[in-house]
């Protein structure tokens, strides 16, 4: 029992990066129709500014904060430089644009860094773990739970209460129809990048302050597990996304702690087909509704 | 970013757009080297730093005037982009550019792939630093291994672990990649013929970000493992070894050559008494000291990982294979390669003979101590206790 109940908190953790990251993916989608893949490399960039920041001697606190500004300034650059030309063309076009953005960047990474890890060191004190009744519960963790929270907590306010976040609801269920009503498309665009970048930034941080460096291509993984996690959610619903992330983040960390050993080497497997069983029953994903898919 | 450096970049960017690099002047007895590597993609932290110390190297024999003195030599480099594919395309042209030895990726799939083409052509291949034992006996007698092998350095961990009485052993490795699977099973393999026991192992997915449910599996471990070893490099190593000391586990942890980055060095209190192996130890007055003095001159900045080391020592070696053989026809070359003996080389010295072209080379174990390296000592394993590929 005390098994599950540690491993259900490590989940909750997890989850709690994951539904950041899907969020984030799942904002640009509703406005713009678009999985953008170049959103990992977000991380990437928070991680590149933080180290910098660190190697002119700052704090770490500054690292973080610059880290997020960093990561919401480059997300509205990717927007008005290689999105926006090509807003009308259609979703395949925007689905490579978001392919090439992202291989750009690494490639930028790549040859005006470094293609080596570079090493971002991180206080003591985020490393160790607080014991709860008698639960480990690591400071990483806690803050990764309690940030996610926040984040949805005024994120929530924001989009219910603020006619910018009203806008942008309105605009996930009928983009043309708003901006009949007077919204102006490009504020509400950029507000749903800034927002996503906000996102990154901050699982950027979480996942950072983990494997204590910073590489040009650390930003894919964790945007296919977002990927996964937002179609899992249902495409186009903002609270399916934060869903997504945490149950994906349930099912890998249930696998990998309770599969037989012979079963090991099969869990991704095991995820994925859990993953499409689950949409097989619910092909609109968890929360999502058909008409939000176009 | 300074001026020369942003011209040192753009200059790489040339080249890694594919265009030909040619190191020297072009003449009629250029011995031609082609570069098959992954200098964009996955690969780029690794084959990027090879041509590095590749390139040191030939600048270095050309001041002298070539191979054995009058051979200068012209590298061809191209870019694979880190695709297997393409790593059997850029093989082919370098084949048609008429190279006689080819340098191919860190990793085995485009090391393979490359390696076929320049078997088929008789041409002498060798990865800069791949390091599974088995990738010579799959493409052929004309390609060799340059890299500390995999079972060497599991034999050299797992020997130091009993050496220390450590006796419960948890192993995690992923079937990721050769290296990550195979570097552990070795030393499951060699641990417990040594009487120790492998307690449990577990399996982890490269770029997993969370080792939660790992770390717990080990703490309901009984008994508690001494010492747990690992191939996993970053971003796992670091992630995973801090989430195993926040949970309290102090057990003796082992590293492979792949965590020898800046990263693990700034880890801190995590990283304290964390023991790995690598290609060698900078010990002061020894050549691989002075090969990084020779970086710094170079480069203007320190070396920080050993991969630049060993694609010097992968030139040094095809130039001596060269000058053994007294010509430039591949299967003299082959020949010569694979009867070479103690050859001094920047990290130690290399022997081929008798080795199936997988050379014996030096490791060395080192420490973590207070963010710096320390060395516990250079180790060559007995033959006998070393696990058959």
């Amino acid at each position: 029992m005390d098994v599950v109940v540690q491993q259900t908190v490590n989940a909750l953790a997890l989850g709690g990066t994951y539904a950041l990251l899907a969020l984030g993916l799942a904002m640009v989608f509703s406005v713009l129709g678009l999985i953008n893949f170049a959103h990992g490399e977000l991380m990437t960039v928070t991680g590149y500014a933080m180290f910098f920041i660190l190697s002119a001697g700052l704090p770490f606190e500054v690292a973080v904060v610059i880290g997020i500004l960093a990561a919401m300034a480059t997300a509205m650059l990717m927007e008005r430089i290689a999105f926006r030309p090509v807003r009308n063309a259609g979703t395949a076009t925007m689905l490579l644009t978001s392919f090439a953005v992202s291989t750009i960047l690494h490639m930028l990474f790549q040859n005006l860094i470094s293609a080596r890890p570079k090493a971002l060191p991180v206080p003591d004190w985020m490393i160790g773990a607080l014991n709860i009744a008698g639960f480990d519960i690591g400071v990483i963790q806690l803050i990764s739970i309690s940030a996610t929270a926040l984040l949805l907590f005024a994120l929530t306010i924001f989009l219910r209460r603020s006619t910018l976040g009203i806008a942008m609801r309105a605009a996930a269920l009928d983009f043309p129809v708003t901006r009949l009503m007077g919204i102006n498309a490009n504020m509400v665009i950029s507000t749903a990048f800034a927002i996503s970048g906000l996102l990154a930034g901050v699982a950027g941080v979480l996942w950072l302050a983990q494997r204590g460096s910073v590489d040009p291509l650390m930003g894919f993984l964790p945007v296919l597990k977002a990927f996964i996690a937002v179609v899992l959610g249902g495409l186009g619903s903002l609270s399916g996304a934060v869903l997504g992330g945490i149950v994906l983040a349930f099912i890998e960390v249930a696998l990998r702690a309770f599969l037989p050993d012979d079963w090991l080497p099969f869990r991704e497997s095991i995820a994925l087909a859990l993953v499409i069983l689950l949409l097989l029953v619910r092909p609109e994903g968890l929360l999502g509704r058909k008409e939000a898919i176009r | 970013m300074s001026r020369s450096n942003w011209l040192k970049t753009t200059a790489m960017t040339a080249a890694l757009a594919g265009a030909v690099f040619a190191s020297g002047t072009a003449a009629a007895e250029n011995f031609k080297v082609g570069y098959a590597g992954g200098f964009t993609g996955y690969l780029a932290p690794y084959d990027q730093p090879s041509l590095k110390g590749v390139q040191l190297a030939i600048d270095e024999i050309n001041a002298a005037g070539g191979i054995g003195g009058t051979m200068p030599i012209e590298l061809i480099v191209k870019d694979t982009r880190s695709d297997t594919a393409q790593a059997a395309v850029v093989a082919q042209e370098l084949v048609d550019d008429g190279v006689s030895v080819m340098i191919v990726s860190c990793d085995v799939d485009p090391a393979v792939a490359s390696g076929v083409i320049a078997q088929a052509a008789e041409i002498p291949s060798v990865s800069s630093c791949a390091s599974t034992p088995t990738l010579p006996a799959a493409v052929g007698p004309y390609m060799f291994s340059n890299y500390t092998a995999d079972n060497l350095q599991a034999t050299v961990l797992a020997t130091y672990a009993r050496e220390q009485g450590l006796e419960n052993a948890y192993v995690l490795l992923s079937r990721d990649t050769p290296y990550t699977e195979k570097l552990p099973e070795y030393f499951a393999e060699v641990f417990a013929a040594m009487g120790g026991n492998v307690a449990a192992i577990g399996e982890f997915t490269i770029g997993q970000q969370d080792f939660s449910a790992e770390v717990t599996n080990i703490k309901g471990l009984d008994p508690q493992p001494d010492v747990i070893m690992t191939a996993a490099y970053e971003p796992d190593f670091p992630a995973f070894l801090k989430q195993l000391r926040a949970a309290g586990i102090t057990a003796q942890v082992l590293g492979s050559d792949g965590i020898d980055s800046p990263t693990t060095f700034g880890l801190g209190d995590v990283a304290e008494g964390v023991i790995f192996s690598n290609a060698g130890f900078p010990s002061e007055g020894s050549p691989l000291a002075a090969y990084e003095a020779a970086y710094e001159a170079k480069y203007g900045e320190p070396n920080d990982t050993v991969f630049t080391a060993t694609g010097y020592d992968a030139m040094l070696i095809i130039a001596a294979a060269v000058e053994a053989a007294g010509s430039t026809d591949g299967a003299a070359i082959r020949d010569a390669w694979d009867n070479l003996e103690n050859v001094q080389v920047a990290t130690g010295t290399m022997t081929y003979k008798g080795q199936n072209r997988v050379p014996v080379r030096v490791v060395a174990l080192n420490k973590v101590s207070g963010g710096e390296r320390v060395h516990v000592g250079d180790f060559t394993p007995d033959p006998s206790q070393i696990p058959a590929p």
